[in-house]
């Protein structure tokens, strides 16, 4: 579904990413993990268009759209939920959900779908987004990001600043909607919670993919050495 | 958006992006217009103030029938020069505008919930 081959990017000559590669199929989970300044958000951007990579390949759906215009492909169904839940604070829930009418659907289909998955929502409709729990709130980016219809989900920290019990339900949520047939690729620093949902896990370190492969193994092998950087 | 019959949604997509278009990238050069819009005006102004002094300084009617042309030319490459800069010029003035917007909504959200966070 997506697949990122050999990707080098990064901000103003200097180099971020040095030859990603990484690949999510439909209805599969790939957690990105790795520690501070690793190039998981900066992967995230490429992945979603809206950086384009000094080298390397963008596979979407078997084509190549290295170079394409992000607007494009978010219509198409690639959908980012950006660190910091992106959603806008002095907007109520219901006209940040409406905000995605651009996809075509509906409001009241938005709505709908919105408060099915998340029944909170639907009763804090009239209160401003910014005045929501940060769990409430990025349930609000996921309820935004499922009205899109999303055949890619693209994840970055949704753990920020949230208790693990709120982000264990999250995280259900997103297995919910990878069954669904969406590819989920998620960038994580809480590698526990994310590898409990994840079928596949990469771990990124100073721009190269370390180690990828089932999330299982990851979290039962060298996850601490990978982040902490020692070698057996 | 809709389906086709017996297609599903990971269908849709592929379908999507194969019909997507993909811009060639040589195509938006901002920067690049922004100097030769510059350029332009520049040199639509030089062109028109030497074109009066040309003028200016003959009794050759035919002479000052060029420049009265060159100098409107000038004065035309100078006006799409000017509207070249204004385009992207504040394109980028828009951009950075709603970048801060943004940042300073966020801000003001983080202090209206006290950097709440849940418990």
């Amino acid at each position: 579904m997506i697949e990122l081959i050999d990707i080098r990017a990064g901000y103003d000559g200097i180099a971020v990413l040095h030859g990603v590669r990484l690949q999510v199929a439909a209805g599969r989970i790939l957690a990105l993990l790795g520690p501070n300044g690793a190039g998981k958000s900066t992967t995230l951007r490429v992945a979603a268009g809206a950086l384009r990579p000094t080298s390397g390949t963008l596979v979407l759906g078997g084509r190549d759209v290295t170079g394409a215009d992000p607007r494009d492909l978010a219509r198409a169904g690639v959908c980012l939920i950006p660190e910091g839940r992106g959603v806008f604070p002095n907007l109520t829930v219901r006209d940040n959900l409406l905000m995605m009418t651009f996809t075509g659907r509906g409001r009241s289909e938005i709505e709908e779908i919105a408060y099915a998955r998340f029944p909170v929502l639907g009763r804090r409709r009239t209160q401003a987004a910014g005045t929501l729990s940060g769990g409430e709130q990025q349930m609000l980016a996921l309820a935004r990001a499922l009205a899109t219809d999303p055949a890619v989900l693209l994840i970055d920290e949704l753990s920020m600043g949230l208790a693990p019990v709120i982000l264990t339900k999250l995280y259900e949520h997103v297995a919910e909607i990878a069954r669904s047939g969406v590819a989920v690729l998620a960038v994580e620093q809480n590698a526990s919670a994310i590898l409990r949902i994840a079928d596949d896990a990469a771990v990124l370190v100073r721009g190269r993919v370390e180690r990828h492969g089932p999330a299982d193994d990851i979290l039962r092998g060298e996850l601490s050495a990978l982040y902490l950087g020692s070698s057996r | 958006m809709s389906l086709a019959p017996g297609e599903t949604r990971a269908d849709r997509f592929v379908r999507e992006i194969a019909e997507l278009k993909i811009p060639d990238p040589a195509a938006g050069r901002p920067r690049l217009w922004l100097r030769v819009g510059v350029v332009l005006m520049i040199g639509g102004v030089v062109l028109a103030v030497a074109a009066y002094l040309v003028s200016h300084r003959t009794t050759s009617s035919l002479t000052q029938g060029d420049a009265v042309t060159i100098g409107l030319g000038g004065v035309t490459v100078s006006v799409v020069g000017a509207a070249l800069f204004i385009r992207y010029s504040l394109t980028s003035f828009l951009r950075f505008w709603l970048a801060r917007q943004s940042f300073d909504l966020a801000m003001l959200g983080d202090r209206l919930t006290g950097e709440r966070t849940d418990t």
